[in-house]
């Protein structure tokens, strides 16, 4: 047992320095909320914004500086290594994107409400991203989900509450699967740090058990394939900017528990059995994902769909748990949130708060009213097929070379021919727009047009294009092993 | 053992006695309904609303403000009872705690979330 | 405690558990299957706290805590998507939540 007097040596400045980005982000959600009660009515949504990407921007300083310093704080509670703080930068990253869509949501919403909601959620997935043990990874992950419950609800259109309630229902299921497996996992092994999970007691049935049910909760929050079918209504239904923040942010906290599970906390005798099923799901994400963008007629939907591919990619470099895998994974996460957050941006761009930028209908000769909006979204399209010149090109290469070079000859072929089917899926999008006006679209609808979504267009464009031709591919990523 | 003698007792009897009022009423009584013998009550009121109607929203969003405000300050009793073995770095992490919930709390009261309309 | 203990305790939680998904599967009234996910969770902290005891370790108990601070707020942001959704119909039953077809 731990006495204070223990504890209280054990904390030292470096502790609190690995959690500083996090502290502040939490920190910046409760002024954002103090702002809201001090300040007069109509400054509410610019300095919610505001505080909001300044407490994001400072805390992106604090992880630029703790990249370079791999510490175990808090007795290997938080792990902040190169391969956490990256991910946290890839959440500090497209939470500051999905603020500046903030103006989509409706008037009366209480956007410092949802701006606060907006940054514990990512603070949450910060923690997740380090986790060393099960309590901080239950605690960032319903830190995430319970913010994320609520901002999905966020809209009086009665398809967000109905996704709030879905998402609701189906993911707090999944939270407590995934508990009860973390459980089971603490029950077989007397510990609830990750590093005790690579010697379980030989013979123990229950750890496969506990495992199996960690890893449905995990694929649940990812949404792959088997798991998937919450996505597409949550996407369609939830406010813009929280489905934008959903696509990004909530995998890659889920994809740094993924990882640090395989590469730390896999024992060596069980890694086939383990990962065999990661290969699954992922191989199903990737055709099945792809598949079903192919009919859809919401730009939400399809990125959900999309997404479910993208993510399929992702998990399928970890499922040979190489060194060269996660760095080829990780920069390809840096290529999805770009790619798929700057179409988002086109999204909100279009949007004004009825949400319409989401219906394909509103993309319908869209080239020739908007051509500079509808360049922009045939290029993250393009890149989100993984065409060049884009980042998506070069990620996905990446991808292939490090799946290859783990064996998975088939996992490969799987991976090209989703590749193909999106091509499809996007393809259409950028033929809708650049189709003959056949009758005038009513061009008043979509006047509403913010500077907001036009500053994250062009952050996104630049880092496709230049990520694309210079891939600076994260080096020191190797999770720390405490 | 011997006091609970008593109580065995009377449990017997109480269980006899509460069944005989159940069943002997079926067997020996002759039915002979009428109007006025199947009402719900054979004396007061019919009642004219259904029962276990709908409660306002206010009371679930009140309800819902209970149930965390009231868990939140279960958090409090580890830290009371090791409060003196922590020391500052305890008292430090609860003011914490309790200035994030006060901010909270000054949140809700400001939007008018604790008003009966 | 004994080993036969542990398993009993255990079973338990596991039945409490599964009684949870069974409730969240096959009900269709969001608050019953609210009450599921509740038991799920009840479920685990009955083994967290099992556990805690047969390893003789404080952090069973712990989780055990954080996770009874969890499932109050999950109760409270759910009643509150319930209310929502539901104020203006007569019923509460996820059936009629159709307008996201999946």
């Amino acid at each position: 047992m731990i006495t204070a007097a223990a504890l209280q040596h054990a904390i030292t400045a470096a502790d609190w320095e690995a959690l500083r980005p996090i502290i502040w982000i939490a920190g910046g959600a409760l002024a954002v909320l103090l702002f809201d009660l001090c300040l007069p009515r109509g400054a509410h949504r610019i300095s919610s914004v505001l505080l909001g990407v300044t407490s994001l921007v400072w805390a992106g300083g604090f992880l630029v500086r703790n990249y370079h310093t791999p510490y175990a704080a808090f007795g290997g509670a938080f792990l902040s290594d190169g391969f956490s703080v990256v991910f946290q930068g890839a959440i500090v990253l497209a939470t500051l994107l999905s603020l500046l869509f903030v103006y989509t949501f409706e008037e009366r919403i209480s956007s410092a409400g949802a701006v606060a909601l907006l940054l514990w959620a990512a603070s949450g997935a910060m923690l997740m991203t380090g986790a060393g043990n099960l309590l901080i990874l239950f605690l960032g992950l319903e830190l995430l989900s319970l913010a994320l419950y609520a901002l999905c609800g966020m809209a009086s259109r009665r398809a967000a509450r109905e996704a709030a309630l879905k998402y609701l229902l189906l993911s707090s299921m999944a939270s407590a699967v995934m508990l009860y497996g973390m459980v089971l996992l603490f029950g077989v092994t007397g510990s609830v740090n990750f590093s005790a999970f690579l010697a379980p007691p030989p013979g123990n049935p229950l750890y496969l058990v506990a495992l199996g049910l960690f890893y449905v909760g995990v694929a649940f929050k990812l949404g792959l394939v088997p798991f998937h079918i919450w996505m597409p209504d949550v996407f369609e239904g939830a406010p813009l900017p929280v489905t934008a923040f959903m696509s990004v942010a909530t995998k890659a906290g889920m994809l740094a528990v993924l990882a640090r599970i395989i590469y730390v906390a896999t024992p060596a005798g069980l890694a086939n059995k383990v990962l065999l099923p990661i290969w699954v799901v992922a191989a199903l994400s990737m055709i099945i994902g792809n598949l079903a963008a192919l009919s859809q007629s919401n730009l939400k939907r399809l990125l959900a769909y999309s997404g479910i591919g993208q993510i399929g990619y992702i998990v399928a470099a970890f499922a040979g748990a190489t060194a060269l895998g996660l760095r080829y994974a990780l920069f390809y996460l840096l290529a999805y949130l770009f790619m798929t957050l700057g179409a988002f941006a086109v999204i909100a761009a279009l949007s004004d708060q009825a949400d319409e930028g989401a219906r394909l209908v509103s993309y319908a000769g869209l080239a020739h009213r908007r051509p500079m909006l509808a360049a922009a979204m045939s290029f993250f399209l393009i890149g989100l097929a993984g065409l060049p010149p884009t980042v998506g090109f070069m990620g996905k290469l990446l991808l292939l070379s490090s799946v290859l070079n783990a064996g998975y000859i088939s996992l490969a072929v799987l991976l090209i021919v989703g590749t193909a089917i999106s091509i499809y899926a996007y393809a259409k999008i950028i033929r809708v727009m650049y189709a003959p006006m056949r009758h005038e679209v009513v061009a008043g609808a979509m006047s509403a047009t913010w500077p907001l979504p036009w500053i994250a267009i062009a952050i996104c464009s630049v880092a496709v294009l230049g990520l694309g031709l210079y891939p600076l591919v994260p080096s020191a990523v190797l999770p720390l092993v405490k | 053992m011997t006091p609970y003698v008593s109580v065995a007792i009377y449990l017997g009897v109480a269980t006899v006695a509460s069944l005989a009022f159940c069943i002997l009423p079926g067997l020996l009584a002759q039915p002979r309904p009428n109007a006025t013998k199947e009402e719900a009550y054979e004396c007061g009121v019919e009642p004219t609303s259904v029962v276990g109607g709908r409660f306002p929203v206010r009371f679930y969003l009140i309800a819902m403000l209970f149930v965390i405000f009231d868990v939140e300050a279960a958090s409090f009793y580890p830290w009371a009872v090791q409060m003196h073995a922590l020391r500052a770095f305890g008292l430090g992490e609860m003011v914490t705690f309790v200035v994030t919930l006060g901010i909270g709390y000054a949140f809700v009261w400001k939007k008018g979330g604790l008003q009966w309309r | 405690m004994a080993v036969g203990e542990l398993s009993n305790y255990v079973t338990l939680s596991a039945v409490l558990f599964f009684l949870g998904v069974a409730g969240v599967i096959l009900r269709r009234n969001p608050l019953v299957m609210l009450m599921g996910v509740e038991l799920m969770l009840n479920a685990s902290n009955l083994a967290l706290v099992a556990f805690s005891r047969a390893w003789g370790s404080m952090v069973g108990h712990i989780f055990a805590f954080l996770v009874i601070t969890v499932a109050a707020a999950e109760a409270a942001i759910g009643l509150a998507i319930i209310v929502v959704v539901f104020h203006r119909s007569a019923r509460v039953d996820v059936d009629d939540v159709t307008i996201l077809k999946g």
